[in-house]
C-alpha cells in the first residue's frame, strides 16, 4: 500500500494549464478590456471621452489650487490634498524638512507622501476639526477617478466634479456650504482673478470664483492625475516591462475571473458588486456552495463601522486596484493591512476559490505592476488663447 | 490468512521504521513521507488488528491450549515495549532532556531488531514467513522516485527577492519548544531591528526619500532581510486602526505572536527573526549583509508549514520524536566564529565607500583575536551571549528547549551590546544585561597635577573600540566636578544643557563624519567621506585627557569624575520623536564613577 502511494506522483500525468506566452497574455488582457493609461496628454484626448469639462492650462492649474488649499475647509485645516496626499513639489525632502525644522505635516504624511499614492494610508478617513467618518470608511485614492463609472464606497456618485463638491459639502470631510465657499473664495482678490481667468469671465464686475466653479476646477485638476506604471508599459507592447511571476499574475487575474470586475482602463470603478459574494463554506474546500446560498451577511473580516454598502445591500463599488499596493489598509473599512490578505479574501469570497500561496505571491507581484507615477500632462494642455 | 496478515503487518512497520535510520541515507522528501506513514500506519494497524489479534491469540494458547512458550512470551514483551515507546516518542518525544526519551528510543530501535528475529523463530510456517519478508525487502530496496527534482535543484537560493513569506519560518513559531530563548530574543535588539525600533524607521525613511527607495535595501539587508527577500520595497509597520501600534513597549513580542497565531505561517515576519542567523550557511565578513540564508535547501519536517492546530501539534511531535535533522539544519559551527558576526556588524556606505562601522575589524586587530591561545581568544558571543550576574560573566547553565539537555554555558538571546534603550523599554532583565556589560568595558583614574587634572580612561573589557558600532550616534563622555576646601564648584566639565543636549566643553569618546565637503553629515551618515576626529579608545588602550584649571586654589579639593553614557544624542532622539511622538528621551547611564580628595 505504502508504496503504491508513493509510486503515485510517478504514475499520475501532470496537470497541463494553459501557458500563455508574453503577446498571447496581452493580447488576452486586452480583448477582456484592460487598456493602458495614456502616454500623452495628445493620446489622452483621443483616448478619453470628457466633453462635460473641457480642460484648460488655466483651470487645470487653478484646480490644483484649490487642492492644496486648506481655506476650503471649515477650520482651515484640511485640504484635499490632507487625505488624497499628492506631493506638491516632487523635489522637496519633506522628510528630512521635518525631521530637521518644524513644519506643520502630520506624522504619517512625512513618511508617506512621497508615494503619491492619493490616499492618506488610515483606516478611517479624518476631516476637518478631526471629524472621523460615521461609517468608518476608508479613504479611496484620488488617481485615476476620472475613469471610473462609479466613485464612493456605495457607488452613489458618477463625476469627479460631483464629488469634489460632495466632500466640500460633507459634514466629516471639509464640512463648507456652497455659500461659505463663495464667501471665502470672493474674499481672496487673487482668486477672483484666477477663476475670472480660467471661466473667462470679463467684467470686472462679475466673479466666477464660485462653489460651482470650484467644483469643475478642481475636476479639471483630478481628470489629469493618471498613473502610468510597469503594466502601461507591458499593455503597450514591452515585453520586458514586468517580470515573469507577475505575468502568471497577470494570467491568473485574467483566467480566475477578477477581471470580470476589476476591468477597463482603471482597473475597477466600473460595477458596483455585492461583497462578500459567497459564504466560503467553513473557509474550507470541502462540501459544495449551492447557488441558492449565495448571499451572507457576514463580513470576512470585523465590519467596524458597520457601513453595509449602497442601500444596505452589501453592493460596493468595485474599489480599481491602479495602485493597490500603495493603498493599505484594504476593504472598506481599512480592516485589512496586508495586500496578500487582502487577495487571499477576495479569493475565498468572490471567485469561491482557496488561492494557494504561490498564486496569491504571483498575483500580488502583478498587482504591483499597477503602480505607477502621475503623467505629466500639464504641459500640453491648451490654454485658453490656444483653444480659441 | 489472518495470522498472515498480520505477520505482513508487522513486517511492514519494522521495515518502514528501519528505513528511518541514518545509514539509509535516504532522501529528505522520502524519508518526510516513510516516517509520516511509520507513526500513522503503525498506530492504526496496532490499535485495529494487531492488539486484538494478540488478546485472542494470547487466549487461545495460553489460556485454553496452555501452551508455555519462552518464545511466545519474549515477543508478547517485545511488542508491548516496543508499543509503549513508540507512543512515548510521538507524545512526548526524545529531546534530549529526559532519561525516558532515550530509553524509549534504544528500546523501540533495539527491541524491533529482536522482534524481527524472535518473529521469524515464533512462525512454524517459516516458508512463507520468509517469502513475505524477502518479498517486502526487494519492495523496500527497489528505488523509489518521487518529485524531488525540484527539491535538489534548489541548492542555490532564489536570488530575485521572490521568496514567499513562509519560507522564513515565523520566530512565533518556535517559541512553542524554545520559550525561554524565544522570551530572550524578543525583548533584544536583533528582534527589534525593524517596524519597533523608531530610529531605524524614521532613517530607513530618510535614506529612501534622499537617496531614492532603492537605497532602503542597503538599510534591509541586515534590518529586514525577510521583508527585502520578500519582494518588499520598504519595511512595513503595524497599525491600530488609524495610529501607529505601539511597539515601543511592547514586551515578548505580543503582536508576532497573535499575528503568527491568526494568519499562520504566510504572515511574514519583519526584522531578523531566528531563521535568518539559523539559517546562515556561508559569510563573507565585508559586512554589508554578506551572508547567505538558505531557506528552500532545508530539511522541513512534515506540516512544518501548516496552520491548523492538529497539523501544527503533529508537526511539533514529529519533530521532537527525531529530533536530530531539526537540530543540524539550525546550527553550524560557524556561528561561533567572529566572522560569522561581522556579515552585519561591519558597514560600509554604498555611495562612498567609506566604512561606517567596523567591530568587527577593531576586533581583529586587537589582543581578543588570538587562535593561538585559546585563554585569551574572545569570540563576539563570548562577551555579547554570555549571562552576566552582579557584572560579571557567569555563564548560565539552562535548557535551549523545553525538555531539552541541560546545557552548561547556554548562549543568551539578549544580545547584550549597548543599547540598554530600546530594549530596556520592554524588558528589564533585558536592560539589565546590557548595562553590567557596559560596565565592564571601562577603567577611570584621576590625577590632579600643576594646575591640571589628568583623567585617564583604560578600554579595558570590549575586544573593540570604546564605543564601537554606530559611533557616530553614541555618547561617551567625561563628566567631571571640582569642589573647593568650601564645597563651592571651581571646575566642571560634560555636563548637560536644560534642552538635554552636552555642553560644547565635553570630552567624548566617538567618530565625526563628515561628508564631501567637511561639514558634519547629521542623520544622513551614509554621505561620510570624510572623517572630522575619532577620539574612540582601541581595545586594551589608555587615553588621558587634561584640563586646565584655575591657579590659588584652597585645598583640599574633591573631584569627581564620572563616565557617562547615551545611546543617542538628544538631537537623534528630537528628530525621531517628531515622528514617534511617544518615543522617551534615552537617559544618561553613569558607567563607571570616581571620587578622590586631594590634599595638596
Amino acid at each position: 500500500m505504502m508504496f503504491i502511494l508513493l509510486l503515485l506522483p510517478n504514475i499520475l500525468p501532470d496537470r497541463k494549464f494553459i501557458q500563455y506566452n508574453d503577446d498571447q497574455l496581452r493580447e488576452a488582457a486586452l480583448s477582456k478590456g484592460m487598456k493602458p493609461i495614456p502616454k500623452n496628454y495628445d493620446e489622452y484626448l483621443k483616448v478619453i471621452d470628457n466633453t462635460d469639462n473641457i480642460l484648460t492650462k488655466e483651470k487645470v492649474a487653478l484646480g490644483k489650487k484649490l487642492y492644496f488649499d486648506k481655506s476650503l475647509s471649515k477650520n482651515k485645516d484640511v485640504s484635499c490634498a490632507t487625505c488624497h496626499m499628492i506631493n506638491k513639489n516632487s523635489n522637496e525632502d519633506v522628510l528630512l524638512k521635518s525631521l530637521t525644522t518644524s513644519s506643520d505635516i502630520r506624522n504619517c504624511a512625512s513618511c508617506h507622501i512621497k508615494e503619491n499614492s492619493g490616499t492618506d494610508r488610515l483606516s478611517t478617513a479624518v476631516g476637518t476639526s478631526g471629524a472621523q467618518n460615521p461609517y468608518h470608511l476608508n479613504t479611496m485614492t484620488v488617481l485615476n477617478t476620472s475613469l471610473a463609472k462609479y466613485l464612493t464606497w456605495s457607488g452613489e456618485i458618477s463625476s469627479v466634479e460631483e464629488e469634489a463638491g460632495a466632500s466640500i459639502q460633507s459634514p466629516f470631510k471639509m464640512n463648507m456650504s456652497p455659500k461659505e465657499i463663495n464667501q471665502r473664495l470672493n474674499s481672496n482678490t487673487k482668486y477672483i482673478e484666477e477663476f475670472n481667468n480660467a471661466f473667462k469671465t470679463h467684467s470686472s464686475l462679475q466673479s466666477s470664483a464660485n462653489y460651482e466653479n470650484t467644483k469643475i476646477a478642481l475636476g479639471a485638476y483630478i481628470r489629469i492625475l493618471l498613473t502610468r506604471g510597469s503594466y502601461d508599459r507591458f499593455l503597450d507592447g514591452d515585453n520586458d516591462a514586468i517580470n515573469a511571476k507577475a505575468k502568471k499574475g497577470l494570467a491568473s487575474f485574467i483566467n480566475l475571473g477578477c477581471k470580470g470586475c476589476h476591468t477597463g482602463m482603471s482597473v475597477g470603478g466600473q460595477v458596483l458588486k455585492r461583497f462578500p459574494l459567497k459564504n466560503f463554506i467553513s473557509q474550507n474546500d470541502i462540501g459544495f456552495n449551492f447557488p441558492f446560498i449565495l448571499s451572507d451577511n457576514s463580513f470576512p473580516f470585523d465590519n467596524v463601522g458597520g457601513f453595509l454598502g449602497k442601500d444596505n445591500d452589501h453592493y460596493f463599488r468595485v474599489p480599481m486596484l491602479r495602485n493597490v499596493t500603495r493603498t493599505s489598509p484594504y476593504f472598506h473599512n481599512g480592516s485589512v493591512f496586508k495586500i496578500k490578505e487582502a487577495v487571499r479574501i477576495m479569493g475565498q469570497n468572490q471567485i469561491g476559490i482557496n488561492l494557494t500561496d504561490t498564486k496569491i505571491d504571483e498575483i500580488v507581484e502583478f498587482l504591483k505592476t499597477l503602480e505607477g507615477d502621475i503623467v505629466d500632462y500639464s504641459k500640453d494642455i491648451k490654454s485658453n488663447k490656444e483653444s480659441l | 490468512m489472518k495470522t498472515l496478515s498480520i505477520k505482513i503487518f508487522i513486517i511492514f512497520m519494522f521495515i518502514s521504521g528501519i528505513l528511518l535510520l541514518d545509514i539509509f541515507t535516504i532522501q529528505w522528501e522520502n524519508y518526510k513521507n516513510i516516517s509520516l506513514i511509520h507513526i500513522f500506519i503503525s498506530i492504526i494497524l496496532m490499535v485495529i488488528f494487531i492488539i486484538p489479534f494478540v488478546n485472542k491469540h494470547i487466549y487461545k494458547y495460553i489460556v485454553i491450549k496452555k501452551v508455555n512458550d519462552y518464545n511466545g512470551w519474549l515477543l508478547g514483551f517485545l511488542l508491548l515495549s516496543i508499543t509503549v515507546s513508540g507512543f512515548y516518542l510521538f507524545l512526548i518525544g526524545n529531546r534530549g532532556g529526559d532519561l525516558f526519551g532515550i530509553i524509549s528510543f534504544n528500546t523501540h530501535l533495539y527491541g524491533s531488531l529482536l522482534l524481527a528475529i524472535s518473529l521469524v523463530m515464533h512462525i512454524k510456517n517459516k516458508i512463507t514467513t520468509n517469502a513475505v519478508i524477502s518479498i517486502f525487502l526487494l519492495m523496500g530496496i527497489s528505488p523509489v522516485q518521487l518529485h524531488s527534482v525540484e527539491f535538489t535543484k534548489l541548492k542555490t537560493d532564489q536570488n530575485d527577492n521572490s521568496h514567499h513569506n513562509k519560507d522564513w519560518t515565523n520566530s512565533a513559531k518556535c517559541k512553542s519548544c524554545h520559550g525561554d530563548i524565544f522570551k530572550q530574543w524578543a525583548n533584544s535588539n536583533h528582534k527589534n531591528l525593524a517596524e519597533s525600533n523608531p530610529y531605524y524607521m524614521v532613517l530607513e525613511g530618510l535614506a529612501g526619500e534622499v537617496e531614492g527607495d532603492d537605497f532602503r535595501q542597503w538599510c534591509m539587508g541586515c534590518h529586514n532581510p525577510s521583508g527585502l527577500t520578500t519582494g518588499l520595497k520598504m519595511s512595513g509597520h503595524a497599525m491600530n486602526g488609524n495610529f501607529l501600534k505601539d511597539l515601543i513597549f511592547e514586551k515578548n513580542a505580543q503582536t508576532l505572536v497573535e499575528g503568527f497565531k491568526k494568519y499562520g505561517p504566510t504572515k511574514l515576519e519583519e526584522g531578523v527573526g531566528c531563521v535568518t542567523c539559523h539559517r546562515i550557511t556561508k559569510v563573507d565578513s565585508f559586512g554589508n549583509a554578506s551572508y547567505t540564508v538558505e531557506l528552500n535547501n532545508r530539511k522541513k519536517y512534515p506540516f512544518e508549514d501548516s496552520h491548523s492546530r492538529i497539523t501544527q501539534y503533529l508537526g511539533e511531535k514529529l519533530i521532537n520524536a527525531n529530533p536530530t535533522i531539526h537540530k543540524e539544519s539550525y546550527s553550524n559551527k560557524l556561528y561561533k566564529k567572529s566572522s560569522y558576526c561581522a556579515s552585519c556588524h561591519d558597514e560600509s556606505s554604498p555611495i562612498t565607500g567609506k566604512k561606517i562601522v567596523s567591530t568587527f575589524k577593531e576586533w581583529e586587530k586587537s589582543s581578543y583575536n588570538s587562535p593561538d591561545n585559546p585563554k585569551e581568544n574572545k569570540n563576539c558571543i563570548d562577551c555579547h551571549m554570555t549571562y552576566l550576574k552582579n557584572g560579571k560573566f557567569s555563564p548560565k547553565s539552562g535548557y535551549s528547549t523545553d525538555g531539552g539537555n541541560l546545557k552548561k554555558d547556554i548562549k543568551v538571546h539578549y544580545f547584550a551590546g549597548s543599547n540598554h534603550f530600546l530594549s530596556g523599554l520592554k524588558s528589564k532583565e533585558s536592560e539589565n544585561q546590557t548595562l553590567q556589560l557596559l560596565r565592564t568595558a571601562a577603567k577611570l583614574d584621576v590625577d590632579i597635577k600643576n594646575n591640571k587634572i589628568y583623567v585617564g580612561v583604560k578600554n579595558v573589557g570590549a575586544g573593540h573600540h570604546l564605543p564601537t558600532g554606530a559611533a557616530d550616534f553614541r555618547e561617551l563622555w567625561l563628566e567631571i566636578t571640582l569642589k573647593n576646601s568650601t564645597g563651592k564648584v571651581i571646575f566642571s566639565s560634560g555636563k548637560l544643557k536644560a534642552d538635554g543636549d552636552l555642553t560644547e566643553d565635553a570630552r567624548l569618546f566617538r567618530k565625526v563624519f563628515g561628508d564631501k565637503d567637511g561639514l558634519p553629515v547629521g542623520l544622513l551618515f551614509w554621505k561620510y567621506e570624510k572623517l572630522l576626529s575619532d577620539t574612540r579608545i582601541p581595545a586594551g588602550e589608555r587615553r588621558v585627557e587634561t584640563y586646565n584649571i584655575p591657579n590659588n586654589l584652597s585645598y583640599p579639593l574633591s573631584i569627581t569624575v564620572q563616565l557617562n553614557f547615551r545611546i543617542y544624542p538628544q538631537w537623534v532622539t528630537n528628530a525621531v520623536a517628531k515622528i514617534y511622538p511617544q518615543l522617551p528621551s534615552p537617559p544618561v547611564i553613569e558607567l563607571k564613577k570616581i571620587e578622590k580628595k586631594f590634599i595638596k
